[in-house]
């Protein structure tokens, strides 16, 4: 698979570390040192495709991707995610960013940007407004945990600020700054609409403007023509809702979009039968994949029997039945290219029939009867049946009980939960996946009810852990003492195909996610 | 023909009320819950308990459901949880949509159906009515989704003649017309054949009847019999058929509109069960009750008014 050594080109960076760019970028795109796409417009419409509906164009209310896809166009953070195969950030809104110590983080805005519909120039108390009322209980947004321990944001002159925390917080330079938390509103506009917006953005400033939804149908973004920064490439770019990637794959096909992603089990299809004129390109996910065991259901209290299902499972013949080779066997919760990721799991990837059925001897149990949980995916249904195969090699029979979505994020709560096939998303920092492990976790979303004190102790020092070895060896040993613990077999973090038209240069983040602001005409 | 009238709407409201309620229960008693899908895994219970105070999710089920027609009588559905936009405008936004695709399905088959079902009739056991009842019956047997696919395949895939996806652009008519060729060709193909079929067996048996005969005697022109006379009292169980076929033109429309990628009301609802966005759901649900009684309605309606033994109740 293509770029599976994905590594944070900017994070970790020492401190004091002072980051000039954006002003030195403007100027190599006047002098014409950059590639034609950023120093001038080329025109035209990018016709694109997003699985779900928007639900808000606010970012205290963002659910995920889908709505960030959109806002990254519109909306200004202080800085981006860098397009590539390494992830990464750049400067967007802010000419200057810099660590100023663990707590503390000073920024200067660009002068030259400016919000929509006559409310004014982007200042440094926009900054404080879009972050510190994510935080603000009265709002109840979903996403306040994106900002840690954020304690406010100083405004030190029009356009200069200092971002403090009560304390460090790494996770900031990943997962907030570069994504929905780090979306910088007009403090006017949502002022003058009550503090709050649903699905019509008041005011924007990206390169891109907002301007028509219709729902269940699409999004149109259009230039932006007050945008001083880096030209956008589009005239106009439609982005259309179509849920299933088969129907985006023939609409492909049919000329009708020029960039989706594709289904893993067309990958092989496209590969031998390649659409002219276009590019499958293959991205690693974030996404993880696993087999839970509930640590509280009697059933599963013997430790051997456990470790006798973690050795019985064949995660090569899963990858090649359920997700037809397009997908690689995870080591655990945290991907390739991301702090934490282990080079191997402590169980083995293929299945070890003989130390499974030893296992299963020293565990004195027989006849076992058990249940595996599966949302109606098919590559679920398929890994469901592989493993109910596997572990009747070792003398276990194995239920599979199907559930459709609403049903079953609901089993959490379910005390007698036995195996359950569960993925998770995730962002790229690893303390989003150690996050959903904790013991505070336990029936909620950590559905092994896995309670490790220890575990919980590295979940909070690595948040805060500045040196990137130590804070990478945290999670690593996190991750092993999940595995130890029996209650979980890590499988796959599924990949990201995805298609374009050879005119168009996509922009995608490291896991195949578009960044449509910097998308490109080839 | 007034109190006729009446009293069919008075039905109508009885029905829609019945089935309504129904849903609402079905709705509520299946598994899952709106709060976490709604906000997702990092809501605090605080978060979840406002919410579903919101949504009234805290109230017993019989006070939701009088809720409910309470505040449908004053013309308020509540509001979208997600968007925070009110429920009738987004049900209302989406009815168009669906409303189009049926009406042209429905219409192009309806006139395509009665015309082949009156030519078999009119030159039964030719070859042309023998080819007809085999077409005929091969449609029938074929499922809208089939037709989708293979429509989609062939005449957007392949020949690049229709859009694959969409709706068409709003309020460029020519656009949406060219966008609703395909899905409404899939929802009304296999209608053709079930229109013919009903209108020519419809047909043969009124040409049998005595009336026909006697203006066969008079010597009136074949084409007055057939289309002045004839025509008039068989295509009754046809207008019949599609008025209580509304139903399944709905449902036609749901695969059609999610193979399409087309907005409407089908796409809406199964969008709204999958999330368990109670407020659109029973929206969407109300809107797709009042179609298909409003349907059988206006054709228990139309047959009253082409068959006056109706209308006395005969």
């Amino acid at each position: 698979m293509n770029g599976a050594n994905i590594s944070w080109t900017r994070v970790g960076l020492p401190r004091r570390s002072f980051l000039r760019g954006a002003s030195a970028l403007g100027g190599l795109a006047a002098a014409g040192l950059l590639p034609a796409r950023w120093a001038q417009a080329a025109g035209g419409t990018l016709r694109t495709r997003t699985y779900a509906d928007i639900r808000s164009m606010d970012p205290a209310f963002s659910q995920g991707v889908v709505d960030e896809e959109i806002h990254a166009a519109i909306y200004n953070k202080l800085i981006q995610y860098k397009p590539g195969r390494e992830w990464g950030w750049q400067l967007d809104a802010a000419a200057m960013i810099e660590q100023a110590d663990d707590t503390h983080i000073n920024f200067a805005l660009r002068d030259d940007i400016g919000f929509t519909n006559g409310f004014g120039a982007m200042t440094a108390e926009d900054v404080k407004f879009s972050f510190e009322r994510i935080i603000d209980d009265a709002l109840e947004s979903t996403n306040k945990p994106d900002w840690g321990p954020l304690s406010h944001v100083e405004v030190t002159g029009e356009r200069t600020g200092t971002i403090v925390l009560k304390n460090a917080f790494q996770p900031l330079w990943s997962i907030t700054l570069p994504y929905i938390a780090g979306n910088i509103v007009s403090k006017a506009a949502f002022d003058s609409v009550g503090g709050k917006i649903d699905t019509q953005p008041v005011a924007t400033s990206g390169p891109y403007l907002h301007a028509g939804w219709e729902p269940k149908q699409k999004t149109t973004l259009r230039r932006n023509p007050d945008w001083k920064g880096e030209a956008a490439a589009f005239d106009e770019i439609q982005i259309y809702h179509i849920d299933d990637e088969k129907a985006a794959e023939i609409a492909f096909e049919a000329g009708e979009i020029d960039f989706t992603r594709v289904s893993l089990d067309s990958v092989e299809r496209l590969k031998s039968n390649p659409i002219a004129g276009a590019t499958l390109e293959e991205f690693p996910s974030l996404y993880y994949v696993w087999v839970g065991m509930n640590l509280d259901n009697p059933k599963l209290g013997n430790l051997k029997l456990r470790q006798a299902i973690q050795h019985a499972i064949d995660v090569p013949t899963i990858m090649a039945a359920a997700y037809f080779g397009a997908a690689e066997p995870s080591t655990g919760i945290i991907a390739p290219g991301l702090a934490g990721h282990r080079d191997a799991p402590l169980t083995g990837v293929a299945a070890d029939l003989d130390k499974a059925q030893a296992l299963m001897a020293e565990s004195g149990e027989a006849g076992v009867s058990l249940a595996i949980d599966v949302l109606n995916k098919s590559a679920n249904v398929t890994a469901a049946q592989i493993i109910q195969a596997n572990l009747a090699a070792i003398g276990i029979t194995l239920e599979i009980r199907l559930h459709e979505g609403a049903t079953f994020w609901e089993l959490g709560s379910n005390e007698d939960l036995e195996l359950v096939l569960n993925r998770y998303s995730m962002t790229p920092d690893p303390y989003y996946a150690t996050s959903w492990f904790i013991t505070e976790q336990a029936g909620v979303w950590n559905w092994e009810r896995f309670r490790s004190e220890e575990f919980d102790k590295l979940h909070l020092a690595a948040q805060s852990e500045g040196d990137p070895a130590a804070r990478a060896a945290m999670y690593a040993r996190a991750q092993d003492l999940m595995e130890e613990s029996g209650a979980y077999k890590f499988l796959t973090h599924e990949a990201t195909p995805v298609i374009y038209r050879n005119s168009v240069t996509p922009a995608l983040r490291p896991d195949g996610l578009p960044l449509y602001r910097y998308f490109g005409t080839a | 023909m007034l109190s006729f009238i009446f009293k069919r709407i008075g039905l109508a409201a009885v029905i829609t009320i019945l089935a309504v309620s129904s849903l609402f229960l079905i709705v509520h008693m299946i598994p899952g819950d709106p709060v976490s899908t709604m906000l997702g895994p990092r809501a605090t219970p605080e978060m979840r308990a406002a919410l579903e105070a919101r949504m009234g999710l805290d109230k017993p089920l019989i006070a939701q459901i009088g809720l409910f027609f309470a505040n449908m009588l004053r013309g308020d559905l509540g509001m979208d949880v997600f968007s925070n936009r009110p429920v009738s405008e987004i049900v209302l936004g989406q009815v168009p949509y669906t409303l189009v695709l049926i009406l042209v399905s429905i219409t192009w088959s309806a006139v395509l159906g009665i015309a082949l079902g009156s030519y078999s009739a009119i030159h039964r056991n030719s070859l042309g009515d023998r080819l007809t009842g085999i077409l005929s019956v091969s449609v029938i047997a074929v499922p809208a989704f089939v037709v989708s696919l293979y429509s989609l395949l062939i005449f957007a895939v392949k020949l690049q003649w229709f859009p694959a996806i969409g709706a068409g652009d709003a309020g460029n008519w020519g656009d949406q017309l060219h966008h609703l060729v395909l899905p409404s060709l899939a929802i009304g193909l296999s209608w053709v054949g079930y229109i013919a079929r009903l209108v020519r067996a419809s047909m043969l048996e009124v040409m049998g009847e005595g009336h026909i005969r006697t203006a066969r005697a008079f010597g009136l022109p074949e084409r007055q019999i057939v289309f002045g006379y004839a025509l008039r009292l068989a295509i009754l169980p046809t207008v019949t058929v599609i008025g209580v076929g509304m139903g399944f033109l709905l449902s036609a429309a749901v695969f059609t509109e999610i193979v399409f990628s087309r907005p409407g009301l089908g796409k809406l609802v199964i969008d709204s069960i999958t999330t368990r966005n109670y407020p659109v759901v029973m929206g969407s649900v109300l809107f797709s009750t009042l179609i298909f009684v409003a349907s059988t309605t206006l054709a228990d309606i139309v047959n009253a008014i082409l068959d006056p033994r109706i209308r006395a109740g005969k």
